[in-house]
């Protein structure tokens, strides 16, 4: 997902950073999205701030004498008070860092900025931004970022651009990191010196090394005084293979192997192939949308030239603009007149949404078009949907236009109206992920400040019926009967948890319990071992990071990747209060499974629905079989006796607030649910999963 | 959708509809005492001089008569009334205790064990200054004397009788105190003697509420009684050897600790006592007690809900074959023996009241006095200031028709008599009549509501609401309405002999009475006036 959320939260900062608070003071200029601090837009005093910020740049002012100037905007070309200056495509260095959570990405980052000049030390103060919530919870990176960074190499004294893209940090967001990757040539891989090797890191390299990129490792916090380098270099030789004689060993929070890490970049990296004669083509790797320029895309010019005025077209998608914009952020946004081959940098053409200038999108001149687009675009497809619903139906309109506008920038995002018995109008809508799915709704709730309820999350099923009919099923209510179908199939993932060894257990019993099939496991070290299962999406999506991570003491960490759909034995469970279906709490699950699950919501459905004036049956049911049955006892006694005398206020109080709590219950059938009752199941189905 | 059925416009006419049904209710013809009818009230003049809702039937009063025979057979209802009508009850709130209960949230000053005390007489001397000082300040609603008075507390009886001598004249000479009326005086254990009572009969007191909450002496202890065991034997001797011409036993339900055969027993000795009048109250843990703390502690060991319902039932099922009816949710009484003064309660009828935290029905409002006493002595003190004429919680709007249905509907569904549905009908329109009634179907169905026709004959919902809304079709325009008034006003006394009256609808006993709350709150939801009451309430003619 073109993702910046850094920047719609009104974080600033170049990338993701964790929780933790780095030792120096770190703070990148401040990309805040509202006014784009691009040289046109630079109000004077950020103006006079940022040239005295320059002051402080030791290499910024020293532009060497032009180079050889064939045309405007070549090489030895200076935008934006010289912060910006070009160089020949042979000097351009593309990189991104990849980083398991806490390994210190973020602070080498901010010290290639302040080493490079290209922010200054007393700026970075500003960036000390919160980690935002989910991400603390989940141990993840959302944002998306890049800088440009003007170095003037040690070996020959040439002065090179340096652009660092940055990725996501998440499965839901793994083809977003996959073009991120795809605009680099080289990626420093970071791995903390006491901890080693994790999945998400894993799973990073193993994208980065089918793009090709050169990776650098580098090991970080080697000042800690739990820092065992032997062992994670072996960790690192055995597991990824990479040759680590020549290591880079560093400690971003002291400032320690940054000079070395920069020239080993110009030195390691390759330079982007020079194929400037040829058509343009460039990747789309991130883009947002701006209520002032329209859809601000990032891209990589991977072939030819684009620039300002330029009739553009993007590939896939078939839209034509002519270019307001184009510049590089270096790292806030600096207007440039072209941009060669090789060169990364951003555009504005009035885009109206993000859908039309898509992630992995190409990007070509209209007169001159390229003949193929670049490969690996893919239309997203949400793999995980649940209700949304406003607690108060008043707010139905206020939710759908809240949607549109995340949904302007956010390709990913899908929603249609969904009407239901208990819950009156809302969406049903799909997401990347569940992580996707929780930004999503804590934007909703946060920033628009709507109140909702939520449905249990599901996966997309595949279904055919007996007609050969096949079509995807979004929500158990879409299901057709089971003398109706054919077959029912799911998507599975391979899930890779890497874990310590004395966890193994644990994880496997975590696994299998899930209807995971055990694949493959690998000693990587002594005392860390790797896990692979096959394992459904459905799965995974409930609550298994938080399972592995409770399960694992917070050490082991887990990636998975969509390997596509199985049939399986799945069937509907229904859930019936009163002899009425109740469809918001139906789920779709594995037949060996109803059982236990119908008898864990009936359960807990019976602690939810206060008792009633009738004896309340509450079946799991598939079909017509009933797989688990609780009955709420009627209760028997709501009275006042008290002796209030002549003061009747108290006892009136107490009736309005009694027959207030009663509109805001949702019937289902005769039975009055309170709310908390949809919103708990989910939380409680997961915590009793596996009792 | 049904929730919007009632609304304001649809009040406004229905309040139309009153004015055009009677017409005497709105234009009375000033002082012609000879017709008086229940809508020509000097209630109905005040209600018009204010020009509040115009709330038809609200405060047609019953006769004197009915007030004192309200449990016999209703001879005397449909009578057209030619009566004082109006605020004819006063409560007086006497705030003094031994101790404070564990349970108690009343406003309640404690004393100590010894009553007599200088200093505390001292303090009693000057609280019952400052409530003549009320009394005198409080504006005289009319002329009638007052038929029903009651000193609440607190414990009323460790008042010197000296003192409840001043307060009774003071009553008297004020607003009238009618001959036969009932004097009420709630009285404690272990704070009286039979000469005490004696004297208290002197002075007029002519009905004694003896809270004696239980028979067991642990559970006196545990709920902080300020009296034992052996005063409560004391005290029944005494009312006897007293020979009060009415008294009740009052106990409380669900107290920690009780367990069904202490119930059982506590209910045997209560009907051994012969009290003419039984009040069951249920122990409501209530915010600011120790019980409350206690039971946030987990030390509250109260009894499960199903032995509640059990202690509930069994007590209905004793008490009613011992010979007492079971007239209200909590309330018991042999024939002619209801409380008069909680019946003009029970019938939204309005009164004055004194004291301490006491809440008054005036002119249309209600209104608690502070519960503290230094706010509520400087508020008696401003009362003053309006020359004698001072109408308590004046500064409130006068109850809205919204409020005034609430009411009804509250407080009727909790008394055997239950809510008469042409009254309602006539009040508050046929739209309001079927809000009501369909959310009672389905607890009809369940056995815990019931209707009765116009004979008292057990009847189905549906019957009773289209006899109900029959009921003024049958009326021609031109028919003595005031007559008709009359009889609704009565209606609500009559049925407890089972004869005339309204078709009416009431909960059943004891499972309707058990979950008044969740039937009631199912009938406020119907309507959307569910909120609590808002300060400003529209004069509906507007």
């Amino acid at each position: 997902m073109a993702c910046p959320l850094a920047q719609q939260q009104g974080r600033c900062g170049l990338l993701g950073r964790s929780a933790r608070t780095p030792v120096v003071p770190v703070s990148v200029h401040p990309l805040v999205r509202p006014c784009q601090q691009s040289a046109r837009c630079l109000t004077a005093p950020q103006l006079a701030h940022r040239q005295q910020s320059q002051r402080f740049v030791p290499c910024a002012s020293a532009v060497t004498a032009p180079e050889l100037q064939l045309e405007k905007g070549g090489p030895g070309s200076t935008y934006g008070n010289d912060a910006v200056a070009k160089v020949p495509v042979e000097r351009i260095r593309n990189f991104s860092i990849i980083a398991h959570i806490d390994h210190g990405k973020s602070t080498l980052a901010d010290q290639l900025l302040l080493k490079t000049g290209t922010v200054a030390a007393r700026d970075m103060v500003e960036q000390f931004m919160d980690s935002n919530e989910i991400e603390r919870e989940r141990g993840i990176t959302i944002k998306l970022n890049t800088a440009r960074m003007k170095y003037r190499s040690k070996r020959d004294g040439e002065l090179y651009a340096l652009n660092l893209i940055d990725t996501p940090g998440h499965v839901d967001f793994t083809y977003e990191v996959s073009r991120s990757l795809a605009a680099c040539e080289g990626a420093l891989l970071v791995v903390d010196a006491s901890q080693g090797v994790e999945a998400q890191t894993l799973a990073n390299v193993w994208l980065a090394l089918e793009n090709d990129l050169e990776v650098i490792p580098v090991l970080n916090k080697i000042d800690l005084p739990g820092a065992d380098p032997e062992r994670v270099i072996r960790e690192i030789e055995e597991i990824i293979g990479l040759d680590c004689s020549n290591i880079l060993k560093v400690s971003a929070k002291m400032g320690l192997g940054i000079e070395e890490t920069l020239e080993a970049i110009v030195e390691r990296v390759p330079a982007p192939k020079n194929t400037t004669a040829e058509p343009l083509r460039a990747l789309v790797f991130d883009s947002y949308y701006d209520p002032y320029r329209g859809v601000v895309c990032q891209f990589k010019v991977m072939d030819g030239k684009v620039s300002r005025g330029d009739v553009i077209q993007m590939m896939n998608t078939g839209k034509e603009y002519q270019l307001d914009e184009v510049g590089v952020l270096a790292p806030h946004k600096v207007q440039v007149d072209t941009l060669y081959c090789g060169e990364v940098g951003y555009l504005a053409a009035q885009i109206k949404s993000v859908q039309d200038a898509r992630v992995g999108d190409t990007v070509t001149q209209k007169k001159q078009p390229a003949a193929t687009p670049l490969p690996g675009y893919q239309d997203i497809q949400p793999m995980v949907y649940c209700g949304l619903f406003p607690t108060d139906t008043d707010d139905y309109q206020d939710l759908r236009e809240a949607l549109e506008k995340l949904q302007l920038n956010d390709a990913a995002l899908k929603f249609e109206p969904e009407v239901n018995n208990a819950m009156g109008f809302g969406f049903r809508c799909g997401f990347l992920g569940l992580l996707h799915m929780e930004i999503v709704q804590e934007r909703l709730e946060r920033e628009y400040n709507l109140d909702l309820i939520t449905t249990a999350p599901t996966v997309v099923y595949r279904c055919k019926t007996t007609d050969g009919e096949e079509f995807t099923v979004n929500s158990p209510a879409d299901l057709p009967d089971a003398s109706r179908r054919e077959w029912i199939a799911e998507p599975y993932v391979r899930l890779e948890m890497v874990t310590p060894t004395d966890y193994v257990g644990n994880l496997m019993e975590l696994a299998n319990g899930r209807r995971g099939e055990f694949i493959e496991m690998r000693y990587l070290t002594d005392s860390r071992t790797t896990l692979v299962f096959n394992i459904p999406l459905a799965e995974v999506v409930t609550d298994y990071f938080d399972q592995l991570k409770s399960r694992s003491k917070g050490y082991a960490s887990m990636e998975y990747k969509i390997t596509g759909y199985r049939e399986n034995d799945l069937v509907k469970l229904e859930v019936k209060i009163n002899g009425e279906p109740a469809d918001p709490l139906s789920v779709i699950c594995h037949r060996d499974n109803a059982y236990r699950t119908g008898r864990q919501l009936t359960s807990k459905l019976k602690e939810l629905i206060p008792r009633q004036m009738f004896r309340v049956p509450i079946q799991a049911c598939i079909g017509t079989k009933v797989v688990a049955s609780e009955a709420i006892a009627p209760y028997r006694k709501d009275v006042l006796a008290k002796c209030y005398g002549g003061d009747i206020s108290r006892k009136k109080k107490l009736l309005q607030k009694q027959a207030e709590g009663k509109k805001r219950m949702k019937a289902l059938g005769k039975v009055e649910v309170p709310q908390e009752a949809f919103m708990a199941i989910l939380k409680i189905d997961r915590e009793a999963k596996d009792d | 959708m049904h929730r919007k059925a009632f609304t304001s416009p649809s009040l406004c006419r229905a309040a139309q509809r009153a004015v055009r049904t009677h017409p005497l209710g709105v234009n009375p013809p000033p002082g012609r005492r000879a017709y008086a009818t229940a809508c020509d009230s000097p209630a109905a003049r005040e209600r018009e001089s204010l020009s509040a809702p115009a709330s038809a039937a609200a405060s047609s009063t019953p006769t004197a008569a009915a007030l004192q025979t309200s449990a016999q057979p209703a001879s005397t209802s449909g009578q057209p009334a030619d009566v004082p009508a109006g605020v004819r009850s006063a409560y007086i709130h006497l705030p003094f205790c031994k101790r404070k209960c564990f349970y108690c949230d009343f406003p309640v000053e404690a004393v100590g064990r010894d009553t007599t005390a200088p200093k505390v007489e001292a303090r009693m001397r000057s609280y019952v200054d400052t409530v003549l000082r009320e009394m005198a300040a409080t504006r005289r609603m009319d002329h009638g004397p007052l038929q029903t008075v009651f000193f609440g507390g607190g414990t009323p009886s460790l008042l010197p009788p000296s003192l409840l001598a001043l307060l009774l004249e003071a009553l008297d000479s004020r607003f009238g105190l009618a001959a036969g009326a009932e004097v009420s005086l709630e009285a404690d254990p272990g704070t009286f003697d039979a000469e005490r009572l004696r004297q208290y009969r002197r002075l007029g007191v002519t009905r004694l509420s003896v809270g004696v909450q239980a028979f067991q002496q642990e559970l006196l202890e545990a709920c902080g009684r300020g009296h034992d065991l052996a005063d409560v034997e004391a005290a029944v001797d005494a009312v006897h050897a007293a020979e009060m011409p009415s008294w009740s036993l009052d106990l409380i339900s669900g107290l920690p600790g009780l367990t069904a055969e202490a119930w059982r027993h506590s209910l045997r000795r209560a009907v051994e006592a012969a009290p003419d009048h039984v009040s069951v109250y249920d122990l409501q843990v209530e915010e600011g007690t120790p019980f409350e703390r206690w039971q946030r502690a987990g030390r509250l060991r109260l009894p499960p809900d199903d032995a509640a319902v059990e202690m509930y039932g069994e007590a209905s099922e004793l008490l009613r074959a011992a010979g007492y009816e079971h007239y209200e949710v909590s309330n018991y009484a042999r024939p002619g023996h209801r409380c008069a003064h909680n019946q003009v309660y029970w019938r939204g009828q309005q009164y004055y009241a004194f004291g301490l935290g006491a809440a008054s029905y005036l002119a249309g409002r209600r209104f608690s006095r502070p519960a503290r006493m230094g706010q509520y002595v400087s508020w008696v003190g401003e009362l003053e200031a309006a020359g004698g004429e001072a109408l308590p919680g004046g500064h409130l709007p006068p109850e809205s028709q919204e409020e005034l249905l609430l009411d009804t509907l509250m407080l009727r569904l909790r008394t055997a008599d239950g809510l008469d549905l042409a009254m309602l009908r006539n009040r508050f329109g046929a739209q309001a009549l079927g809000t009501v009634l369909r959310p009672l179907a389905p607890h009809e169905r369940r056995g815990t509501v019931l209707a009765l026709d116009g004979q008292g004959r057990a009847c189905s919902l549906a019957e009773a609401g289209l006899a109900a809304a029959a009921a003024e079709a049958v009326e021609a325009p031109a028919a003595p309405v005031a007559a008709g008034a009359g009889q609704l006003a009565e209606a609500g006394s009559g049925a407890g002999g089972g004869g005339g009256g309204g078709p009416r609808v009431r909960l059943s006993d004891p499972g309707g009475f058990l979950l008044s709350n969740d039937i009631i709150s199912d009938v406020f939801a119907a309507f959307d006036v569910t909120s609590a009451p808002a300060p400003v309430a529209e004069p509906s003619g507007a």
